[in-house]
């Protein structure tokens, strides 16, 4: 599913070198639920870039479902961002002007998909987020919780390969930040393959497998042991 | 991502920040209302130059001889009168000749009038856009015979008949440089502006008596030697093949031929060459105004970058979703063409209420043609696009991690 192999990231700041990654090896197979974990400058940020195709790197491969993506055209990586990537911010990054409906259906403009299929994937995916209610209000008449949830089900309105979270629940409260785990236990029940970046130990707990970064190289990586459902 | 997703985007962040839009376009819809009223009333001022004239002109050909004619070179009366006899394209055919003379009647003196020496007064009346209201014209036999008669206009009639007008068969003394005559007045004639206004404007100061060209080379011998002739033609078709042989019989009957002394020109070419230089300078002051619309693209491209930072964030969160560079460029480019549109539209309108309101008040009818509707369609669009283009790049050429971390 994900496949990294001794991936290297080399930061240019003034003149001086900054070795972001230093050769990431890793492998996340699907249905996974991983938590990427690790103090601000670890490295979690610019691998969770990485993974989504959002940053290229200095050295190494990646391979995401099957397919070679280590060195892609800025038009092909958005392709592939487009089909076989769903992401989830930490500030939801939703479109103010447009309605939930049409936030869902974003990533199937890019996809080319013609209007009516478009709702009608856009209205399903919101119903699986519970929000099947409010397709016509738009982000600003609705909660936190519910604009992230929003946001998931424009993550997975694609049907992507991986759901890409970065800090999902960083301006959530706690009530709400179990909702959005719960969504994603769901969905990666389902079968949808997640990767988390957080740095709340708490929140990791929902997931199964934490991967830890310190300094740019993975120090630790365990599958978590007493897991909390929800 | 289809054209429509592109225009109802724009649409949206467009009527998104309402006032911002407007204040936006405002340059535009000045510029190209400007644009439009100037050359709507422009063109409709040519318009009602070119019909009124060509009513009365359409048909004519003036012929005038060189100045380096000698006296025996000049036209002469039974030139004239050969001409209208062999030529049977020629309607009408009279000299323009004018002789300032000094005009007393029944002991009243008035210095200076304006007596005009005709072959056809009728011809010369409609000219110079006069009418006989009462009495009647010279005759044939009256103009070969060098009859004492006139025609005098009405207001000359007021101010030498103490304000009469209808002064038929009154006598008239005429001293002009070389000799003096005393003639009948068998005419009245007005103009058609002082028919319309009353006597507020004394459209002749000189003053207007017409005379016989016999008579009139009583009062200045010299008036026979004649060196400008109008002719109508028969039909505006004519007028080449009349123009041609007026000047080849001048010639032959002169004894000069090829030497241009005669020449002939159309009252129509005359007036083309006017429109000429008067749709140059219009179309001159309208490319002035036309700059007001490079200022409003400037005012476009600024709002166009504003608008790209403001929305770093949207536009990260696009290319995450998929977008390709050129997805965000196009959209972009659909807002600032979208933009320059509305305010070419509206500045259409506004230029057009503009140009018919001005017309309105000058008289004129303001003249729309498609072609400049059109002009203004496509010149919004070209301001929208190439003041578009580097705003929409620089949205484009963002990076996605920078601008889904812009705050």
């Amino acid at each position: 599913m994900i496949d990294l192999k001794e991936v290297v990231k080399i930061y240019q700041t003034s003149g001086e070198e900054l070795i972001a990654l230093k050769h990431v090896s890793l492998h996340i197979a699907k249905g996974e639920f991983t938590s990427i974990m690790g103090p601000s400058g670890s490295g979690k940020s610019t691998m969770m870039n990485i993974l989504g195709l959002l940053d290229r790197f200095d050295g190494g491969m990646y391979h995401l479902n099957g397919q070679d993506v280590t060195n892609l055209t800025d038009n092909e990586s958005a392709h592939v961002r487009n089909r076989e990537i769903g992401f989830v911010f930490q500030s939801f990054n939703l479109m103010p002007r447009m309605t939930l409906l049409d936030n869902v259906g974003l990533p199937m403009v890019y996809g080319g998909v013609p209007l009516k299929e478009r709702r009608k994937r856009a209205l399903e995916a919101l119903k699986k987020v519970g929000l099947a209610d409010r397709v016509s209000h738009r982000p600003n008449a609705i909660s936190g919780g519910q604009k992230q949830r929003v946001a998931i089900a424009r993550a997975i309105v694609n049907r992507p390969v991986v759901l890409m979270a970065d800090e999902p629940t960083g301006n959530l409260d706690s009530k709400t930040t179990l909702e959005i785990m719960k969504i994603f236990q769901e969905l990666n029940d389902a079968g949808t393959t997640v990767v988390m970046v957080t740095h709340e130990p708490d929140v990791a707990q929902y997931t199964k497998r934490i991967i830890s970064f310190r300094d740019g190289q993975i120090i630790d990586d365990q599958p978590v042991s007493d897991r909390r459902t929800l | 991502m289809g054209f429509l997703e592109s225009f109802k985007i724009a649409l949206a962040s467009i009527f998104a920040n309402k006032m911002r839009s407007f204040l936006t376009i405002l340059g535009i819809i000045i510029g190209i209302a400007a644009v439009i009223a100037i050359l709507a009333v422009g063109n409709g001022a040519i318009t009602q130059i070119t019909g009124t004239f060509s009513d009365l002109g359409s048909s004519t050909i003036s012929v005038s001889t060189s100045r380096d004619a000698t006296d025996t070179q000049k036209i002469t009366i039974k030139d004239i009168k050969a001409l209208k006899e062999s030529i049977p394209t020629i309607n009408r055919i009279s000299p323009n000749v004018t002789i300032q003379t000094v005009g007393s009647s029944e002991g009243k003196t008035k210095t200076t009038i304006v007596a005009t020496g005709t072959s056809d007064l009728q011809y010369t009346n409609q000219m110079m856009d006069k009418e006989i209201i009462y009495g009647r014209y010279f005759t044939t036999t009256e103009i070969t015979e060098a009859s004492k008669v006139a025609v005098i206009s009405a207001d000359t009639a007021r101010s030498f008949f103490n304000g009469r007008e209808n002064v038929v068969g009154e006598k008239m003394n005429l001293h002009g440089q070389k000799g003096q005559v005393s003639v009948r007045i068998i005419g009245v004639s007005k103009s058609t502006l002082e028919k319309m206004v009353g006597s507020f404007i004394e459209d002749e100061m000189m003053g207007y008596i017409a005379l016989p060209i016999t008579t009139a080379a009583s009062l200045d011998p010299e008036v026979t030697k004649i060196t400008s002739l109008n002719v109508m033609a028969r039909s505006k078709d004519d007028i080449d093949a009349t123009s041609k042989q007026i000047v080849n019989q001048l010639a032959t009957r002169h004894n000069v031929p090829g030497k241009n002394i005669y020449t002939a020109t159309n009252f129509l070419q005359a007036l083309d060459q006017v429109n000429n230089v008067l749709s140059l300078i219009i179309n001159f002051i309208a490319a002035v105004a036309a700059i007001a619309l490079l200022v409003g693209g400037i005012g476009v491209m600024n709002i166009m970058l504003v608008s790209v930072t403001e929305r770093t964030r949207e536009i990260g969160t696009r290319k995450a979703l998929g977008a390709t560079n050129n997805n965000i460029l196009f959209q972009f480019l659909t807002e600032s063409v979208i933009l320059c549109l509305i305010g070419g539209l509206i500045g259409l309108t506004l230029g057009a209420v503009l140009a018919v309101t001005v017309a309105g008040v000058l008289d004129i009818t303001a003249k729309f043609t498609l072609g400049s509707i059109i002009a203004v369609l496509v010149f919004s669009s070209a301001i929208g696009i190439s003041f578009g283009v580097y705003p929409a790049r620089k949205a484009a050429k963002l990076d996605p991690i920078e601008a889904l971390r812009y705050e």
